[in-house]
């Protein structure tokens, strides 16, 4: 039996978290919600057949918990997503693990790394545009084929997720591990491919100003990927706790700003002037070359007004609000989306994972039993100072 | 009859002490021994102020009666100081209405035609016509307003004028519509030692270029103190420049002196000894400090502000600058000067809730730095009430908080340089030109109701002096992080401070305590 | 909570009426002592002039009365007179006060005032509310040191009699010293009549430091005058010569008889009693001015 953290369908839970998160009492119990009332169990489950040829078994090491689970279990991330999971599934796609099961290339107890997009490989498709030019995360076929509707392992119902003790997962998603980057290194392959993946997907002139806002795991991961993949100038990061600051200046950045101050501080790091209008917060005329909101929406307003007319702004992190969009007609920006990975981000992540500083990023982990105290965790990581959470599912008994 | 100023030591039967701390008091009982410097009493104001500055206008010091320099055709430029004095603001009618209007009048029965008021605000912000009107008074603000009642503006290059250099090669720049007057007639206020006379035209009405002369690190650690102009090599180069005015521009000063009537009847106890109040004292006390540090931040602030003192004048002369200057700084000392006998190892001050650049505003942290290290430490003649290495005690809150309008260019000033160095000189070196030359500082400056976007670091210059002169400064009631940023530290109670003060004083300490406002100036032999 | 601690450091080193000692270094500098005039309008209500009438009849008098002889001469003088007037003696003794008030006929009685040193009866608060109330006494300033406006005036167009003693003190020996100026002047400003009254023997009843009279009751002389009405024209000093000469005459009635002093006078043989005939410091000063009078029967007006 596999004992599995499922997510199931609930529309009362899923009503009651999503409307109690939405007020601003709500939202700062997100963690005791997410934790509490959000539609998600632990029990035992059969494992996971195998979908097809190709296809292994993975008994995950690490799984870390990502900002997008949060949203989900609070219900907070967009109705528009519905479509393109299938319940009940095992959410986790941030996954080190070794596989159970013999594959062409891949010996079983390979130590690998989870690509979660299932792409038209996995599902058995004929490729369709996006993963014939190599962009899996484009994929049209995520509904279809082998294996039920799912835009990433962690969604799909047949696949399983990290957040079990088993699941199955295609080889063209898996990639060896080196023995030179241990398992806290490796869980975080995921987000630093997305990081890259990321800004690899607006060409960043040299000397080019940046502005990174949020310093969580992939604000951080972001600017790493900014100093390593881009010759970038100036990297200004919006970051919230001490610790973010810190980490932030260790990633790379220039000058770690608090959110409130960060208007007039990249109005005097870049010129130009500083508007206050009668409602909202402030903004400038002048400002940034880019920015990148890895937040989870609520920075990509404070990107926009930041940015100087004709600047880019890419949405890293999964919006999950609403944003007033003048700005953006106003000063003829370019709002580009970034999700996940494609290409070679995944092997350039696992390069990077192994020199980059990521020591200490993961430093809270729990076995899937104790999954309420995790969730909690990991919603009010920044208060209490942690970057990453991830589940052992080795742990439990 | 006023009684003299005089320093009380304090002994057993000395009760609690006031001390202003922001836009609250409290009653501090000070260690035995601690010395006090008590103001003079304020003295009696003019009975008729009006014939006063009738008689002053008729009977000028080293001039024509006004009337006499008055023609048909000429242009008249008025200059008066802006809101950075009175402190608090006078009740109105102001001195400075009082004075105009009859500046006026004789102008008017002379047939004079061309006139201008302008505020001799140089980088402070723009007075709001609100402001100027109650400065003016309602009469010269309808005859005058807007056209030819108007602020300075140190940033309208095509209405500044060079009028050439001194001989150690200070530009001396004025506002151009004053330096091509026929007669400039300013009307000042001094309520410190410091302004008025040769700091008038020269820095009222001059322009960045000219005020980095003076207003620079090196200057003013050679101020010692600001408030004692012989003393202060600010003041010497205010002469210069004011010699070389004379040679091609007419002024026709008039100053006045207030006493130190600071506060309001109903607080009237501000104004007392301690031990003196009585029972109506301390109950309006008890009264008035519960209800201050109940009421809402922003109301109390709005009160604070809505306060005005019912100074009375004390003088008024006109005539030539230097000559009516002297007769000035005399009336000034008359009222403010108490004799101390040498200085101790604390120096203690209250800071009130306003200087010279908050009026209807938020007294900011850099704001805090500069009344308490410069304007309440330069109180002094002879030496500091500190000794070299002592350690200055301030009360005030340091909150985190800053106008928007007003002060933006002391955000960025905290946020970014402060963060990086708190030293004058490296500010100076690094940050001066980009503050002073920032665009948007200068639109803000010129157009909103902003002070000069190099205001904030003229502001920690002018607390050099004292940052070189003591060897720590701790903030009683101080937010830690705020004060930490600025190099100082916060203390809770002053028993903790005078702990914190012990590694650098010992642990039985002289102490001398500056008790003001009302105005005090320590003449420390 | 906050006003518990601010009213703690507030009154920490004050007294109970919130008073603070003034520190030592700052008493060269005290201000000076503002005029502090105590109110004495409540001790002339209609509720206190009947609580002063139930004292006066009821305790002061009838004590006077018991502790001394007091004998009254030349009341019959004022019966036709009318308030208000201006009762003037000398003055050596606590007794005077209540000898006269206890004496003075029933139709002006009623309302008198009694003209008391402000720096001694009005100094301290309780000694001031006692005065007032058992005398109806009104502050005096004696030494014009401070700027009080006398209530004289005032209180005799309200219609009250006031008794003064214009020596201005309570005389240290007995004998009398000059008159000052005040009384008569207000007579002559105000155009009321002055009744003179001298007084033998309290003194000897009762001298200064003494807080109760002398045992055995002695014999105190309380005699009357003809009123004096300030003459057309006449000037506060001829007027308070007048005074002084009546006094005098009084004085000396004790001694030489009625007429007898009244010859005197004429002779030009009488100055006011005070005491020249003995050197200053003398103990015959005192000696003779502590004689208890001789108590002997009414003079003929006539000598035999």
């Amino acid at each position: 039996m596999n004992l599995t953290l499922e997510y199931h369908r609930s529309p009362v839970r899923y009503m009651t978290t999503r409307t109690a998160t939405g007020t601003s009492v709500g939202g700062r119990a997100s963690g005791w919600m997410a934790a509490n009332l959000s539609p998600l169990r632990l029990l035992n489950r059969p494992e996971p057949r195998l979908p097809g040829a190709g296809w292994t078994r993975v008994r995950p090491r690490l799984s870390g918990i990502c900002g997008s689970d949060l949203g989900l279990l609070t219900g907070r991330n967009s109705p528009y997503l519905s479509a393109l999971i299938s319940l009940p599934f095992t959410p986790g796609h941030e996954v080190v693990g070794e596989t159970l099961d013999d594959l062409p290339g891949l010996p079983r107890r390979s130590r690998v790394v989870l690509d979660p997009v299932l792409g038209c490989v996995p599902r058995g498709l004929e490729p369709c545009a996006g993963c014939a030019a190599d962009q899996p995360s484009r994929c049209d076929h995520i509904t279809a084929g082998r294996v039920s509707a799912g835009m990433q392992t962690g969604y799909c119902a047949d696949t399983g997720g990290g957040w079990s003790r088993v699941f199955v997962a295609h080889a063209s998603q898996l990639h060896r591990v080196p023995d030179t980057v241990d398992d806290e290194r490796a869980v975080l392959a995921e987000p630093l491919a997305c990081a890259i993946h990321t800004v690899r997907r607006v060409p960043i002139p040299d000397g080019a100003s940046v502005l990174v806002v949020g310093a969580g795991t992939v604000g951080l991961l972001t600017t790493m990927a900014l100093r390593e993949y881009t010759k970038a100038g100036p990297i200004y990061v919006i970051a919230r706790y001490g610790h973010q600051r810190e980490l932030a200046r260790e990633a790379g950045a220039t000058e770690v700003l608090a959110s409130d101050r960060a208007a007039r501080a990249l109005r005097r790091a870049t010129g130009g002037f500083l508007a206050r209008p009668e409602r909202g917060s402030e903004y400038l005329l002048g400002g940034v070359d880019l920015a990148f909101d890895c937040t989870a929406g609520s920075g990509l307003d404070t990107a926009l007004r930041v940015v100087r007319a004709g600047g880019t702004v890419v949405m890293s992190g999964m919006p999950n609000t609403g944003v007033d969009l003048t700005p953006l007609w106003f000063r003829e920006l370019n709002l580009v989306g970034a999700y996940c990975s494609g290409g070679h981000d995944f092997p350039d992540a696992l390069a990077l994972a192994q020199s980059a500083p990521l020591t200490g990023y993961v430093d809270a982990v729990y076995p899937l039993s104790r999954w309420r105290d995790a969730i909690g965790h990991a919603s009010a990581a920044g208060r209490l100072g942690s970057v990453k959470v991830a589940f052992d599912p080795t742990k439990d008994q | 009859m006023s009684r003299p100023g005089f320093v009380l030591e304090v002994d057993e039967r000395t009760p609690a002490l006031l001390m202003h701390e922001g836009e609250g008091f409290r009653l501090e009982k000070l260690p035995l021994g601690s010395r006090v410097i008590y103001p003079p009493e304020s003295l009696p104001g003019l009975r008729d102020l009006d014939a006063h500055i009738r008689h002053a206008l008729a009977n000028p010091l080293g001039r024509e009666p006004l009337h006499e320099l008055l023609r048909p055709g000429m242009r008249l430029t008025i200059v008066f100081d802006d809101l950075s004095i009175p402190l608090p603001p006078m009740r109105t009618p102001d001195i400075r209405q009082r004075i105009i209007e009859q500046v006026l009048e004789l102008a008017a029965a002379k047939g004079v035609d061309d006139v201008e008021l302008i505020a001799g605000n140089a980088l402070h912000r723009r007075m709001t016509p609100a402001e100027l009107k109650r400065t003016v008074g309602e009469r010269v603000f309808r005859s005058f307003f807007p056209r030819h009642l108007r602020n300075h503006d140190a940033e309208d290059k095509a209405n500044l004028t060079e009028i050439g250099q001194t001989r150690h090669g200070e530009v001396v720049e004025i506002n151009r519509r004053a330096a091509e007057s026929d007669l400039i007639v300013y009307v000042n206020v001094s309520l410190t030692a410091m302004s008025g006379g040769p700091k008038s035209v020269s820095v009222g009405l001059a322009s960045y270029r000219s005020l980095k002369h003076h207003h620079n690190v090196h200057t003013l650690r050679h101020s010692k103190s600001f408030n004692d102009p012989p003393n202060s090599a600010m003041h010497h180069s205010y002469n210069r420049m004011a010699g070389l005015l004379d040679e091609s521009v007419n002024i026709f000063q008039i100053e006045t002196t207030v006493n130190n009537d600071t506060f309001p009847d109903y607080v009237g106890f501000l104004n007392k000894r301690e031990w003196e109040w009585n029972l109506k004292d301390q109950a309006s006390y008890l009264a008035v400090k519960r209800a201050n540090d109940l009421a809402p931040p922003k109301q109390r602030r709005q009160i604070w502000h809505r306060t005005a003192a019912p100074y009375g004048v004390t003088s008024v002369t006109a005539g030539d600058p230097i000559q009516v200057h002297e007769v000035t700084t005399r009336h000034v000392l008359r009222q403010q000067l108490t004799e101390v006998d040498g200085p101790a190892d604390i120096g203690i001050f209250g800071l009130p809730y306003i200087c010279p650049y908050n009026v209807n505003s938020i007294m900011n942290p850099i704001l805090v730095m500069s009344l308490g290290l410069g304007y309440f430490f330069n109180l002094y003649r002879g030496q500091p009430i500190v000794r070299p290495g002592g350690v200055a005690i301030y009360y005030h809150p340091v909150r985190n908080e800053f106008h928007p309008v007003h002060h933006p260019s002391y955000i960025d000033f905290f946020e970014e340089v402060l963060a990086e160095t708190t030293d004058p000189v490296a500010i100076e070196t690094k940050f001066e030109e980009q503050f002073a030359t920032d665009p948007w500082y200068i639109h803000l400056y010129r157009n909103s109701y902003a002070y000069h976007g190099v205001h904030p670091l003229y502001m920690w210059y002018w607390g050099a002096h004292a940052l070189e002169h003591l060897g720590d400064v701790i903030f009683v009631g101080g937010n830690r992080k705020t004060t930490a940023r600025m190099g100082f530290r916060s203390a809770s109670t002053l028993d903790d401070a005078l702990e914190m003060a012990r590694e650098r004083v010992g642990g039985s300490p002289s102490i001398n305590y500056l008790h003001a406002p009302p105005l005090t100036m320590a003449d420390v032999r | 909570m906050g006003l518990i601690r601010d009213v703690k450091v507030l009154t920490g080193g004050r007294d109970w009426r919130g008073r603070s000692r003034t520190p030592r270094s700052a008493a060269a500098h005290e201000p000076p002592e503002p005029p502090r005039e105590f109110p004495t309008g409540w001790a002339r209500t209609q509720v206190a002039q009947a609580a002063r009438r139930a004292l006066q009849r009821g305790v002061l008098t009838p004590l006077t009365w018991s502790q001394t002889r007091p004998e009254v001469q030349g009341r019959e003088r004022l019966d036709a007179l009318k308030g208000p007037v201006v009762f003037v003696a000398n003055h050596s003794s606590h007794l005077d006060t209540p000898l006269i008030l206890g004496s003075i006929p029933a139709h002006l009685s009623k309302r008198v005032a009694v003209g008391a040193a402000a720096d001694y009866f009005f100094d301290a608060r309780w000694r001031a509310a006692v005065t007032a109330l058992v005398f109806n006494a009104f502050p005096v300033e004696r030494h014009r040191s401070r700027r009080l406006r006398s209530l004289a005036p005032y209180l005799l167009a309200k219609g009250w009699s006031l008794l003064l003693f214009p020596e201005g003190t309570r005389s240290e020996d007995g004998w009398m010293s000059p008159l000052r100026l005040g009384a008569a002047h207000l007579c002559v400003t105000q155009g009321v009549p002055i009744i003179p009254i001298a007084l033998r023997g309290t003194y000897a009843a009762m001298p200064r430091g003494r807080n109760w009279p002398v045992p055995g009751r002695a014999r105190v002389v309380v005699r009357y005058g003809t009123p004096l009405h300030p003459a057309e024209g006449e000037g506060a000093r001829a007027f308070n010569v007048r005074v002084g000469e009546s006094i005098t005459q009084l004085w000396a009635e004790e001694d030489l008889g009625w007429y007898g002093s009244l010859r005197a006078q004429a002779r030009g043989e009488l100055a006011l009693p005070s005491g020249q005939q003995y050197p200053t410091g003398s103990w015959r000063r005192t000696w003779e001015s502590t004689r208890p009078l001789v108590d002997r029967a009414p003079r003929r007006a006539w000598r035999s």
